[in-house]
């Protein structure tokens, strides 16, 4: 009977590094599948909600007549901060909320928590170049001047935001899951992250010692330096870092890392 | 085999640290032995095999695999509602390492479970006789030493039963179940020796009819 099924290879098991690539081969594109094929329009929501923030943004500043923020153009200055502020802002939304999503896969005992937060960001990551592609395409149509000047910096730049997405998302998932209550305060925090990162609000308007303050915030950063990086004319604020951007990251993934070292078992159990 | 060696288990609640569930529970299933877990609910069966299958960690004491262990089929769990029974399916295959002959295997699940075209609908539309046909023609398409089984047989229709049970006597002699199940049949059919879990204890026994008797001793007083 024994010739029914392929007998497992007991000398040869698969290595810690071989199921932990198939696990992320495997979720990957169970991720992909659910994000963009379940309902009919999923995709579609992908794209209509930037548009449509950008849009109701666009309506405000036209009403009270701003035409140029920092020597640009307002639809390419909101624009541009729109789209690398969601570089950092879907990844950690998508990070943080990848226990709750995938509890029922921590059955398999080869899926380990850590492994769904990364492909998420991967994932989220991926899809977020491409909406930026498609609204640096779809701008230019319109006439908006979003051909990079220096194509190298934005794209340390979005790497920089798609990092720090990372790092925090890894923290948060711990806390929504350790605290009670905690998703509701990091939703007011987001919208804090949103004003103060120089997408809606254009920051070099905000006299000192505020500015200062606020260019603690390593997404300010990332959202100047990228508007830098499309064009040359734009006068960004005094005092941005990208190097800043990416030292914040770097000690939120290691910090998120350590957290989910230290509390893996109770984020299983939970 | 697989060893338990002094395992304590207790979960986080509200209020801190709950009660024990298990304490101080330690056994060796030997290789080819197929158990049933009895006892009154809430006496940590299904702690004991998500334990088992490595789904959860033991507070204190651990448990040891040396042989290949499925992982703990039961009340949906290990299924994504959203996406259908067929993408479920090619999930578990990816992560066993089975990318290259996944056709073959889907193939084997879709064959087995018999849920017609209901394969490709999401699961959350399967009744939970479907759920336990796809769940169990899953974890047979793998070629596992040991299958837990969490009641995972309870919701099926007899037809399914009597298949369930075919494939498992054809796989008796070189793989083995763990299950908890409510009914006495079912445990006779399946298994041959016991363990019955009391006040976070787990005895052993030889002999399943024993263990049965146990549990219906205590029950009794």
């Amino acid at each position: 009977m024994a010739e029914a099924m392929i007998k497992y290879d007991y000398a040869h098991p698969r290595t810690s590094l071989a199921i932990t690539l198939s696990v992320w081969n495997a979720l990957f594109l169970r991720e992909a599948v659910s994000r963009l094929s379940v309902g009919r329009i999923a995709w579609l929501w992908l794209l209509a909600e930037p548009i449509i923030q950008i849009g109701i943004m666009l309506f405000i500043f036209t009403v009270i007549r701003m035409r140029i923020v920092g020597g640009i153009s307002t639809e390419a200055w909101l624009i541009i901060g729109m789209i690398t502020f969601l570089m950092f802002k879907r990844p950690s939304g998508q990070v943080q909320n990848a226990l709750s999503a995938n509890r029922a896969l921590f059955a398999y005992r080869q899926v380990k928590p850590i492994d769904t937060l990364l492909v998420r960001a991967w994932l989220e990551g991926f899809i977020t170049v491409l909406i930026a592609i498609i609204f640096g395409i779809g701008g230019t149509f319109f006439g908006v001047e979003l051909i990079p000047h220096d194509p190298l910096m934005v794209v340390t730049v979005f790497f920089g935001m798609w990092l720090m997405g990372l790092g925090y998302g890894l923290v948060t998932s711990v806390a929504v899951e350790l605290i009670p209550k905690m998703g509701t305060f990091l939703g007011f925090f987001g919208a804090f992250l949103h004003i103060s990162s120089g997408v809606v609000l254009p920051v070099s308007t905000v006299p000192e010692p505020y500015r200062g303050w606020l260019l603690l915030n390593p997404l300010l950063h990332g959202t100047e330096a990228a508007r830098v990086g499309i064009s040359p004319y734009y006068h960004a604020i005094p005092g941005m870092d990208i190097g800043y951007l990416y030292k914040c990251a770097i000690v939120a993934i290691f910090f998120g890392l350590a957290l989910h070292r230290r509390f893996e078992t109770k984020l299983i159990t939970l | 085999m697989i060893l338990v060696d002094n395992i304590h288990k207790r979960y986080k609640t509200n209020h801190g640290p709950g009660k024990w569930v298990l304490q101080g529970v330690s056994f060796v299933i030997p290789p080819n032995v197929s158990v049933g877990l009895v006892g009154r609910n809430g006496a940590g069966k299904s702690t004991l095999l998500r334990l088992i299958g490595g789904t959860d960690q033991p507070t204190k004491g651990h448990v040891e695999r040396r042989c290949r262990v499925s992982w703990p089929m039961g009340f949906g769990g290990g299924l994504q509602g959203s996406l259908t029974g067929r993408q479920n399916a090619k999930f578990v295959c990816r992560i066993h390492g089975h990318e290259d002959d996944i056709e073959d295997r889907l193939a084997y699940i879709q064959d087995f479970a018999e849920i017609g075209d209901a394969f490709d609908e999401p699961i959350k539309t399967y009744s939970s006789g479907m759920k336990s046909r796809l769940q169990f023609g899953l974890s047979l398409a793998f070629d596992f030493d040991v299958y837990i089984s969490d009641e995972v047989t309870a919701t099926g229709d007899a037809a399914f039963k009597n298949k369930a049970a075919t494939a498992f006597k054809n796989l008796a002699d070189h793989a083995s179940l763990i299950m908890v199940s409510h009914g006495e049949s079912t445990l006779k059919e399946f298994c041959s020796s016991g363990i019955f879990l009391d006040n976070g204890k787990a005895h052993w026994f030889d002999d399943i009819d024993d263990a049965l008797k146990a549990y219906k001793e205590s029950r009794s007083k």
